[in-house]
């Protein structure tokens, strides 16, 4: 039993889809209503605003992609170059023969995917006994992981390093992937969302003789649905981006991850050849944008299936 | 499922909770002798292969293990610049697995040397018989400390003066750098009247980017300094007048700092500036007009910089046995040769110079000539730079105040304290120890 499945039917059953469209069709009548009323003016503004925010995000992002097909001696260039001309490949090609590229990937993967598991497993229960489950020291528990969460972790690096590297774990997976599973955010921000679930819910629930394990996961669960993908997002991003710890633990391409392969690309004394460094950049990217994309449609369907229960 | 009881519940929320203080506890009951790790045969070693060196590092790793079938070395990527290989070397001195020879720059070795974290080379060189003076004397000087040496110079650069013929050209000036300072600045008009309003004359990196390290060039040219010995210095007229100069120049708009000049000068944009000589490869590949290299203004005024390698101090003898083993075959004559040519850096030794290889090098490369010829000229910077606890970061901030018009002698009183106070309250008690 794999939870999408389980929330599937909770949607089939409680959300009709003709329902939810409808829903949603009203609201945007309604945007747009408000929008007329409130004259043409506002509504150019308004795209005017959009179109800004695009640009400050897009163009950079833009020049990116760009600069990653670009030869060598194009890229710093007055005026500037806004096609590549002409385009090449090479920078890719250079990119997966001047560092061992594919062994990067692979890593982060694998450190990638263990530790959001390992996060968000661990955020999910232990916020749902912080926030549902009624035993003694829970308060003094739940201030404990809050404390952990005040203390940066560039605190702890020099004396995870001591603990890890007396155990033998330098430049392996377990020693990188183990210290960066504790989850203080997750339990924080899955317990609150816990809590604001409505009483009356998990009271019938109870009633109708649901032990802990089914509470979580046919009730509270697909309730907070929202909440987790985000939680799961942002662990996704941060993991696949972690630079520290990663770079401390490993020593080379048998466990070091993108972030930390990507800077041997640049040169730290003298000119950095940047075309390979951003083609880098863009592959490193699109996992993440690929993710995002899936799950942020999976976001707006768990609101929509939240925004029935009351 | 519905059997799932409490118990159980609540040893699974405190097994998360204690996954949860792991992240954050443990604090190393290090065992004192070997440091873990790293057998006496492997020698491991830490380094953040300057100049994206790596290959030519795996090369002469490959060639020392040929020579010496019984060691096996092996290459760490330890950082992306010096700043993270310290960092990685700090963590493991709490902790333990210590490399067997790890790069240090000039600013990183000393706070590692000082507190004997890094093992002093003489005794292991004299035991080993190694002939350190053929190592070039201001590059192997630099590591010295209480008349000891903690590191052999390895990746080292100077700064050159890198300039556009160009615009040299439409200046109408003759194809060579500046004798001194007061020369530059009588081309400095004409270099702006021909460059038109759109380029500058000089970009030099900021505060932040090393202009503490080229600016000792000014600073000494005009018979100022940072410090002498440890006594900061910055109040000296001498450098007052060097600080004025500095100030004058962006004042007139001849002078403009960025994070990096290299991107503007090879664009073209900019039409001169004094860079590493590791930049020279890249500036050279990059610009789409003739690149000229002088010696820095003025004589013998030409700091050195970059890297050593050293060896831990709290590793077994024999380790450090076949570290200096390493370490001396990899700066070797023809190491060293092998070394500079792939990435840009100097040679390192005085004999390096008459390989027949080198030679034919500089012949086809005579910017690369340029650099080696200012070897000899080159002078170890000062104390307060390179030896105090940011001190490098300290004198940046005060000369980007400067460049933006703050009072000179205001600015230089206030390093002139502030180095002294580091000085007095973290060096002081630990010299001569």
């Amino acid at each position: 039993m794999s939870t999408s499945t389980i929330v599937g039917t909770r949607d089939d059953e409680q959300v009709p889809p003709a329902g939810g469209q409808r829903r949603r069709r009203r609201t945007s009548h309604q945007v747009e209503a408000s929008a007329h009323h409130r004259g043409p003016m506002w509504t150019v503004a308004g795209y005017a605003g959009m179109v800004l925010v695009v640009l400050v995000i897009a163009v950079p992002l833009f020049w990116i992609l760009l600069t990653s097909f670009k030869e060598r001696g194009d890229i710093y260039v007055r005026p500037a170059q806004w096609w590549p001309d002409p385009p090449t490949g090479q920078n890719y090609s250079e990119l997966t023969t001047r560092i061992p590229f594919f062994d990067y990937v692979r890593n982060s993967v694998i450190i990638t995917s263990a530790t959001s598991v390992a996060k968000i497993v661990l955020g999910v229960i232990s916020a749902y006994a912080l926030s549902l489950l009624r035993f003694p020291g829970r308060s003094i528990v739940f201030l404990v992981v809050i404390a952990a969460l005040m203390v940066p972790n560039q605190i702890t690096v020099i004396s995870n390093y001591a603990l890890v590297a007396q155990l033998g774990w330098r430049n392996t997976f377990q020693g990188i992937i183990i210290p960066l599973a504790g989850v203080a955010f997750g339990t924080f921000l899955m317990r609150n969302q816990f809590l604001s679930l409505p009483g009356e819910i998990i009271e019938a629930a109870r009633l109708d003789g649901a032990g802990p394990m089914k509470l979580l996961w046919r009730v509270v669960m697909p309730m907070s649905w929202p909440t987790l993908v985000a939680f799961a997002l942002i662990t996704v991003v941060n993991e696949w981006n972690e630079y520290l710890w990663p770079f401390l633990m490993s020593d080379d391409e048998t466990t070091a991850p993108l972030p930390v392969g990507l800077t041997f690309l640049q040169n730290n004394d003298g000119v950095t050849n940047w075309g390979p460094v951003m083609a880098g950049t863009v592959l490193a990217m699109l996992p993440i944008l690929v993710l995002f994309l899936f799950l942020q449609r999976q976001m707006i369907k768990g609101l929509t299936a939240g925004a029935v229960k009351s | 499922m519905n059997e799932f009881s409490r118990r159980g519940f609540l040893g699974l929320a405190g097994a998360a909770g204690v996954a949860g203080l792991a992240a954050c506890a443990g604090t190393g009951t290090s065992p004192t002798t070997g440091g873990g790790g790293g057998s006496s045969n492997t020698i491991e070693f830490w380094s953040n292969h300057p100049g994206n060196s790596k290959p030519v590092e795996q090369q002469i790793i490959k060639a020392f293990e040929a020579a010496n079938p019984s060691l096996k070395v092996k290459l760490v990527d330890a950082g992306k610049n010096y700043e993270e290989v310290a960092q990685k070397f700090n963590a493991s001195l709490a902790g333990g697995s210590l490399p067997d020879v790890v790069v240090v720059s000039d600013v990183t070795w000393f706070n590692f040397a000082l507190n004997k974290q890094l093992s002093p080379l003489d005794e292991l060189l004299s035991t080993a018989k190694i002939d350190t003076s053929d190592y070039v004397d201001a590059l192997y000087n630099d590591y010295n400390l209480d008349d000891k040496h903690y590191a052999l110079p390895f990746s080292r650069s100077t700064p050159l003066f890198y300039y556009n013929k160009d615009l040299w050209k439409a200046a109408g000036l003759e194809d060579r750098g500046p004798k001194d300072w007061d020369e530059f600045l009588t081309w400095a008009p004409k270099l702006k009247a021909a460059a038109g309003s759109d380029k500058i004359v000089m970009e030099l990196p900021d505060g932040s980017n090393y202009l503490d390290w080229v600016f000792q060039n000014i600073v000494w040219g005009y018979g100022g300094a940072y410090s002498k010995e440890w006594t900061p210095t910055f109040s000296d007229p001498n450098t007052v007048k060097a600080g004025t100069y500095l100030q004058n120049l962006a004042k007139d708009g001849y002078l403009k700092l960025s994070k990096d000049p290299a991107p503007d000068f090879t664009a073209g944009i900019v039409g001169c500036s004094m860079m590493s000589t590791g930049s020279l490869g890249g500036v050279a590949k990059d610009a789409k007009f003739p690149v000229g290299t002088a010696f820095l203004p003025g004589d013998g005024n030409c700091p050195t910089g970059g890297a050593g390698v050293g060896i831990p101090a709290n590793i077994p003898d024999d380790r450090k046995k076949n570290a200096l083993k390493f370490i001396e075959f990899l700066t070797n004559a023809q190491n060293t040769v092998t070394f500079t040519q792939a990435t840009g850096y100097m040679p390192v030794r005085k004999s390096a110079v008459d390989l027949p290889e080198e030679k034919a090098f500089l012949e086809k490369n005579p910017n690369a000539q340029t650099a080696i010829e200012q070897l000899p000229k080159t002078r170890s910077q000062d104390n307060v730079r390179v030896l105090l606890p940011g001190g490098g970061a300290r004198i940046g901030k005060g000369l980007d105040q400067i460049v933006q018009g703050q009072d000179v002698a205001t600015v230089f009183k206030g390093l002139d304290a502030e180095s002294q106070q580091v000085f007095d309250s973290q060096i002081k008690s630990k010299l001569g120890a």
